[in-house]
């Protein structure tokens, strides 16, 4: 793609968005589920996604529901209603998303965040996954042309400055996800504008009675490459007999979504990961299906991610837990102190077993999901889900 | 401690063109010596189900992972040196410490293989080391190995780091002057030390049989430069041909090295083979599969583990946390880092330092 053709895909946006401004927000949420559905059924992702991504195909066919279920027409409407605000002098005309690709089809969340604020969208879809971003513009334009016309989805390699200076010049918010130096460079080059989203993890707190397989899934989904894959478990009774019924279970999950291929450098920096462990005097719970690390020093300390795990006692989580690091606390049989969570930057608290079901209005980030677009800041949020 | 003196004469014994030590009946012994003398080593064998009785071959010895060396003291007898790795992002906590009971065996390594890499023509040269002295770090094996090269080898021995970093216009002036009178020149330090030489833009045509050794790869460099790249710099800024530049493979936790085989190869008529990393005949490296620790097949990437007779005072075999893939019949090449290891190595302690 040269940049003429993007500039020339993106007024062809703008024009069309001009056509579909009057819509009710009911019109583009009902649109945009029933694009979802269909692209869901696309043959394309599971067909292209696990090579693309490096996820097994079974938890390609795990992952495609996860992300069409969160663009539900009744939420999209009450999104609206709760964050948009009094009209629409300030709509953005034209949103950009510089997308990731650690987790897939995140082109879902995005372009339906830009349908839903009536602005044209333009998705630069991540290396990882360049098919789910083309695939849900399609299933849009199967069931609302209009609306899909004002959507463009585009892939070109990092470093092409030409086409990044489009995106970054012509959007009036440019919405960015990916490493922390990746973001630092692209918001030098479009001072604010920019709206980042780095690298956080996850954890839980739960009670020894809690049900492993749902945790084990929370971990497992997206091969644990998410900001929403919990990284560290901190667990109320006995918290070894929980990391030892993990460590069962994330075998016998990993027979139906068994992980993506690795490389030899994933691998080494597992091993590395349990030698250390073992040395720190961690009991290292290692089989095919992931790695469970019992430590009884309640602290935090991501893991390397590739379906590995710490867990500690309880402890008090903000006497723990770093501010700025966490994005989401499961929680199982336990009340959580969420005024404690959101001064620590927690965005969202949920029941584990829930923790890769976002929804819509996910305030990512604490910065409220819709309302961004319009440059809402307010003050920080977290999103209690029960 | 009557193992390691033995051990060293040997190794002293092959310096001057004697026998190699011979490997297989000293990996055993030295591994009945640590499982008897080295309690966190016993302990970790006894859950591998490792014991002297049941280890019959050098390649079955248990491999201690690099990180043990952050976590437990791993001697076998009172220490009399302690050496640290550098690298200070994870805290004093992350760094590594080798204990060495009996020095001289480090010694004997290091200037053997020194000597049989890096100065197969019996070249005497003053020595320039882009370091700190002994006194301002004494923890720092690859310092110490500098010393004891100069006191063997060299004419002359400088030391180009003080407390604020690399003395960059001495250096300089120091190279100008060895230029104008055609003396050849031993410099060694850390790659990144050279590449902030060179980025003063000065250059120099040094005598000939000039050298470098570098060490550390693209550890505490500001930007990329590629092995090419930085051999090119070493002709064009210092007039050395880049059969005479060395790079250095070592761990604070091994007592002896790998070299650059290019010098070796060129004395030994085999200038055409691939560049690769070789060693003296009593460190053994194998690549390993992450996962099940086995053998890798010929030229596939694995994790890299030394097998070093010289550590007989503390544990002979390491587990990396370097990833590599074997070169020809005695070689290897180091390819990179695991994700996530901690940043340590001689690159480091150039920036420690600065």
């Amino acid at each position: 793609m040269q940049a003429r053709e993007l500039h020339g895909l993106l007024d062809d946006a703008l024009r069309a968005r001009e056509r579909v401004r009057r819509r009710s927000p009911r019109e583009i949420a009902a649109a945009l589920a029933a694009a979802a559905t269909r692209w869901s059924d696309d043959p394309t992702l599971t067909a292209e996604l696990p090579a693309m991504t490096g996820l097994s195909p079974a938890m390609i066919a795990a992952a495609i529901p996860l992300a069409a279920e969160a663009i539900d027409c009744d939420a999209m409407v009450r999104l609206v209603e709760r964050e948009r605000g009094p009209a629409a002098a300030e709509d953005p005309g034209l949103v950009a998303h510089v997308l990731a690709s650690n987790v897939p089809a995140l082109a879902l969340p995005a372009i339906a965040l830009g349908c839903l604020a009536g602005a044209a969208v333009v998705v630069k879809s991540g290396h990882g996954d360049r098919v789910s971003g083309p695939a849900f513009q399609r299933a849009l334009a199967s069931v609302d042309p209009d609306l899909a016309a004002t959507v463009v989805t585009a892939y070109w390699p990092g470093g092409e400055r030409a086409l990044d200076d489009v995106l970054l010049d012509r959007a009036q918010v440019v919405i960015a996800t990916g490493r922390d130096s990746t973001l630092a460079a692209i918001a030098a080059r479009a001072p604010g504008k920019v709206i980042g989203y780095g690298a956080r993890v996850s954890v839980a707190a739960l009670r020894d009675d809690a049900p492993a397989g749902a945790l084990a899934l929370d971990v497992v989904l997206h091969d644990q490459r998410g900001c929403l894959s919990p990284h560290a478990v901190y667990v109320a009774g006995n918290a070894r007999a929980f990391a030892e019924r993990l460590a069962r279970v994330f075998n016998g999950v990993a027979a139906h979504l068994p992980p993506g291929r690795l490389t030899t450098e994933e691998r080494a920096t597992v091993r590395a990961l349990r030698d250390e462990a073992e040395w720190e005097g961690a009991r290292v719970l290692a089989g095919p299906g992931g790695t469970v690390i019992y430590d009884e020093r309640p602290r935090f300390r991501p893991t390397c991610g590739l379906r590995t795990v710490r867990v500690h006692p309880l402890a008090a989580l903000p006497d723990v837990l770093p501010p700025g690091r966490v994005e989401c606390v499961g929680f199982w049989g336990l009340v959580p102190d969420t005024t404690a969570l959101e001064r620590l930057g927690v965005s969202r608290v949920c029941p584990v077993g829930r923790m890769q079901r976002p929804p819509l209005a996910w305030p990512r980030g604490q910065r409220v999901a819709l309302g961004t677009l319009f440059g809402h800041r307010g003050p920080p949020r977290l999103l209690l889900e029960r | 401690m009557s193992l390691g003196v033995e051990l060293a004469a040997e190794i002293d014994a092959c310096a001057r063109g004697g026998p190699a030590p011979d490997f297989e009946p000293w990996a055993l012994r030295i591994f009945r010596h640590q499982y008897e003398r080295n309690p966190p080593y016993r302990a970790f064998c006894a859950r591998r189900g490792a014991t002297p009785s049941t280890v019959t071959r050098w390649q079955d010895v248990p491999a201690v992972p690099a990180a043990a060396f952050r976590h437990v003291d791993l001697a076998c007898g009172t220490p009399e040196i302690v050496f640290r790795t550098s690298g200070t992002s994870g805290g004093p906590q992350a760094r590594g410490r080798h204990l060495l009971p009996y020095p001289p065996l480090y010694r004997a390594s290091a200037l053997a293989a020194f000597e049989r890499f890096v100065l197969p023509d019996g070249a005497r040269l003053p020595c320039l080391f882009l370091l700190p002295p002994p006194e301002e770090k004494p923890d720092s094996s690859l310092v110490r190995m500098c010393a004891w090269v100069a006191d063997a080898f060299g004419t002359s021995v400088e030391w180009f780091v003080g407390p604020g970093g690399l003395d960059t216009p001495r250096l300089v002036a120091r190279l100008a002057a060895l230029a104008a009178s055609g003396e050849a020149a031993l410099l060694a330090g850390p790659t990144a030390a050279f590449v902030r030489l060179f980025d003063t833009g000065r250059s120099f045509r040094l005598g000939p049989a000039s050298r470098v050794v570098d060490t550390g790869g693209q550890k505490g460099l500001e930007r990329p430069l590629s092995r090419a790249g930085f051999l090119r710099r070493c002709w064009t800024s210092l007039g050395i041909a880049t059969y005479y530049c060395l790079n250095e493979y070592g761990m604070t936790e091994l007592c002896s090295q790998r070299y650059d085989s290019a010098l070796w190869d060129r004395f030994h008529g085999r200038s055409l083979d691939a560049r690769r990393l070789i060693g003296p005949p009593w460190l053994r490296t194998r690549v390993l599969d992450p996962d099940t620790l086995g053998p890798v097949p010929p030229g596939t990437t694995g994790l890299l583990c030394h097998h070093d007779l010289a550590n007989a005072g503390s544990v002979a075999v390491v587990l990396t946390e370097d990833l590599g893939r074997t070169v020809g019949e005695d070689g290897i090449d180091v390819l990179g880092r695991v994700a996530g290891a901690v940043p340590r190595g001689c690159g480091m302690l150039l920036a420690e330092l600065t």
